[in-house]
């Protein structure tokens, strides 16, 4: 339950992407409505498949509690999950839109 | 069959998503900038992923990953970190592609209603 293996790394990767937005990159991607309806859905599928994979009566990823708030929702998806996707799918898309498009002949 | 559970999850997600790919200008088809946009993110999970599984913070259910390994992780752990961005690239490229339909209509529309 002291949460510094987890819960710590897992705030921390939200801020880390964050600041390289905000200090680095500056897509203005937080601006764009297409980001967060992206997120919405990307927010909902999650739930499927992260439930799936922690679900506490057969679960593929296990954790140590010790490391985690504890905190399951919903379902028995630890919260940090939510931060570590979060900062994992948003950290590419500040990329790929910092990115200029492939030649479409490429 | 148990064994292939998590990749088939992942498999999922890849079947589910690749449709989206006909929307817009697509994922798959700018490898260059995929791999651009990937790596660096890609480099930093897998560094924070082997060491909170070396460290025993998250573990792998062995009933249900393949036993095929890469070097600090299951295969799967790996794969994660490569279809789960191209989904969110997906749905990001396919959630744009969609506005701008919706856009360019209702500019027909205002157009026409001014004539």
């Amino acid at each position: 339950m002291i949460g510094l293996g987890y819960t710590l790394p897992a705030i921390i990767s939200v801020i880390v992407v964050c600041v390289l937005e905000w200090a680095v990159l500056r897509t203005g991607l937080f601006r764009k409505p297409a980001y967060w309806i992206s997120m919405v859905i990307v927010f909902a599928f999650q739930i499927l498949v992260d439930g799936w994979l922690t679900k506490l009566s057969a679960p593929i990823v296990i954790y140590n509690e010790r490391h985690t708030s504890g905190l399951r929702f919903p379902w028995d998806i630890p919260v940090e999950d939510f931060l570590f996707g979060w900062a994992l799918v948003t950290g590419v898309l500040l990329l790929w839109v910092r990115q200029r498009p492939d030649r479409e002949d490429g | 069959m148990d064994r292939w559970q998590y990749l088939l999850i992942l498999g999922g997600c890849v079947l589910i998503t690749l449709p989206l790919e006909f929307f817009g200008d697509g994922i798959y088809r700018q490898p260059v900038r995929l791999l651009r946009a990937l790596t660096p993110v890609l480099v930093a999970f897998l560094v924070w992923d082997a060491i909170a599984i070396a460290l025993g913070i998250w573990r792998y259910n062995p009933r249900y990953v393949s036993g095929i390994n890469v070097p600090f992780m299951p295969l799967e752990e790996l794969l994660f970190f490569v279809v789960i961005p191209l989904c969110g690239l997906l749905t990001y490229s396919a959630v744009n592609a969609v506005l701008g339909i919706l856009r360019r209509l209702r500019d027909k529309t205002v157009e026409r209603s001014r004539r």
